[in-house]
């Protein structure tokens, strides 16, 4: 076979030029300059304020799980509402690191995600047979059947749930709450960041196209059954940081920390910010977290009110946020092109 | 060995191939060889099986009973498996991610097969966010483009004819670098000048000493163009062999244009 892989590789048609580059990885790197411009713009606003610090956890923690959300969901199209789970497995691995073991406290950081993997590749085998409807109804009793069991597990402190942490120490260096805020809004970034090169990588491709025709994706090669989990894992391992995240700079965590009206809320955020890419998933955190907080409507009957405006923003505004930016982007680049070409 | 006597490597080899959907029998002892370089139509009128044999052997269906071999080695399992052994395939009603551009449904052939093990996977998505991909991955796709003359790699496939759907769908087959492809009616659809672009691309593939297995309506279509057909009828091999014998044998006769067939229902639209 490697002769015919050179055949198709050294073809004449390659040097005559017709297509010189493939434009992939542009839009990434376009959307980084953005978000890390937009991170830095909302660490100086945020500042020392301590409401707008609080402000920016609750933002960094959604944004991680509307992020971790974004790849099953939006990239591999099986929506999994166990992310209240994942975000309490996250929580509950800082906190029990911190209360029942000399561990240092980042180490729960890292076992916390890799428990949430596994956990959804177990819940998505149990699963396997399902989808749709019924894998939403699965995932979600689990979710609150896991609410449950940590009501009622004595080792992490019941329905009291478990605080007074030991502060974070990295390698003997305990960072104080300000650089940690300044940390919280780098690694949303970063994550974000990553999961958007990963949407565009070979491993994207795969994982979207298995979304819309998974019988030519299986014809090709791939195990589409294991994919799917993989997709679940990184998912949950997403979540399950920003669960750690939220427990670490509250020093607490209860077993209702992590509602089902936080995973719903989840699910819209990426709808808010634009589906297009991952950067979409973080705007809409942020959204929704500045509404929520701000406006005493929306903080009494908030979950209403925004899955009214996303009705409203899908109905009118499907490309989200960040789509029709982009879309006034080109339109902008196209009306200098043409001024510029009358010159 | 000695050249003139060489035989082209026998690549598909199946017997008895057996498939039913509860009482009803889709195929029935299906014998089918295929060698290097060949092209082999599959013809018969809507409901003979046609593609329910190329499921069968891509594996997005599991025949009921029967051997079927690829290059000696036993076909078995999920399309996956068979399509790492050298198995690619289109399909009649073109599977691509339409929401996905040109480029990236032709990378899907190429990149799927590095899917294939958890390993393989979670490595793929670890150098994923760093990384488009490995080296090669753009070229290929960019020379795969070119061969077929598709222009326009940024297009969402969802926005193109069906006739260039078919054709991306091809590419993407391409890009696994197969050993057989089964093209299941790569015609339907495509006008006269698109029928003659995806004829001269089967042909460039058949050059390679790939296998094709094309399947059809058109009957004379598919003769002008195959070395060897295969008739279809009711799930049974009515006929196996030169396609200009295949037009004027009574086989053909009985199932185009006999008693039990009808006449204004069958054969190309």
């Amino acid at each position: 076979m490697s002769t015919s892989k050179t055949a198709l590789l050294d073809g004449k048609s390659l040097s005559d030029g017709r297509f010189t580059a493939w434009p992939r990885g542009v839009q990434a790197n376009g959307n980084a300059l953005i978000g890390v411009v937009a991170a830095v713009l909302i660490l100086v606003w945020v500042g020392t304020n301590g409401y707008k610090q609080t402000l920016l956890i609750s933002a960094g923690a959604y944004a991680l799980i509307a992020l971790g959300m974004y790849v099953p969901f939006v990239l591999a199209g099986s929506l999994s509402l166990a992310y209240g789970a994942y975000a309490s497995i996250g929580g509950y691995s800082v906190a029990l690191i911190s209360e029942k073991t000399a561990l240092p406290l980042w180490f729960g950081w890292i076992i916390g995600p890799i428990i949430a993997g596994v956990a959804a590749v177990l819940l998505g085998t149990a699963t396997r047979r399902l989808s749709g409807f019924y894998l939403v109804a699965v995932t979600l009793l689990f979710s609150e059947a896991f609410q449950t069991y940590l009501s009622n597990a004595s080792y992490a402190g019941g329905a009291a749930g478990l605080t007074s942490f030991r502060p974070l120490d990295v390698f003997g260096w305990e960072p104080s709450f300000d650089v940690l805020i300044g940390a919280t809004a780098v690694l949303v970034v970063v994550v974000a960041l990553l999961l958007n090169r990963l949407r565009l990588s070979a491993w994207g491709v795969v994982v979207r196209g298995m979304r819309e025709a998974p019988a030519a994706i299986e014809a090709s090669g791939a195990r589409v059954p294991m994919l799917s989990l993989v997709a679940l894992a990184i998912g949950a391992g997403v979540g399950a940081l920003g669960g750690a995240l939220f427990t670490q700079m509250n020093g607490s965590i209860q077993p209702t920390t992590f509602t089902l009206n936080l995973v719903f809320l989840a699910i819209y955020m990426p709808l808010i910010g634009g589906t297009g890419t991952s950067w979409g998933a973080a705007l809409g955190a942020l959204i929704v977290v500045e509404l929520t907080l701000n406006l005493p409507s929306l903080h009494t009957s908030g979950t209403l009110l925004v899955a009214l405006g996303v009705l409203v923003i899908m109905l009118v505004a499907p490309r989200g946020v960040l789509g029709y930016l982009d879309l006034g982007r080109k339109e902008v680049t196209r009306l200098f092109r043409r001024t510029g070409s009358r010159q | 060995m000695d050249a003139t006597t060489a035989e082209p490597e026998l690549l598909i080899e199946g017997h008895g191939l057996e498939k039913r959907y509860g009482g009803v029998v889709a195929l029935t002892d299906v014998t089918i060889r295929l060698v290097a370089g060949e092209i082999l139509g599959l013809v018969g009128p809507n409901g003979a099986g046609k593609t329910t044999l190329v499921d069968c052997i891509s594996g997005i269906q599991t025949a009921n009973a029967g051997t079927l071999t690829l290059r000696g080695v036993k076909l078995t399992g999920p399309a996956s498996r068979r399509a790492k052994a050298g198995l690619a395939r289109t399909f009649q009603y073109p599977q691509l991610a339409l929401d996905l551009t040109v480029g990236e449904n032709l990378l899907m052939g190429r990149a799927a097969k590095r899917h294939d093990t958890w390993w393989r996977m979670i490595w793929e998505a670890f150098r994923g966010c760093f990384l488009p991909g490995p080296r090669g991955d753009g070229e290929a796709v960019v020379a795969i483009a070119n061969e077929l003359q598709l222009r326009g790699l940024d297009r969402l496939a969802g926005d193109l004819a069906l006739g260039e759907q078919r054709l991306v769908e091809v590419g993407r087959a391409l890009g696994e670098d197969p050993l057989v492809l089964l093209l299941d009616e790569p015609f339907a659809g495509s006008d006269p000048s698109g029928i003659a672009g995806i004829i001269e691309v089967i042909r460039t593939i058949q050059r390679r000493g790939h296998g094709i297995i094309l399947v059809d309506h058109n009957v004379d279509l598919v003769s002008s163009l195959v070395d060897r057909i295969m008739l279809l009828d009711k799930g049974r091999v009515v006929f196996d062999g030169d396609p200009q014998e295949c037009l004027t044998s009574p086989e053909m006769q009985q199932v185009y244009f006999g008693g039990q067939v009808d006449l204004g229902g069958s054969g190309s639209k």
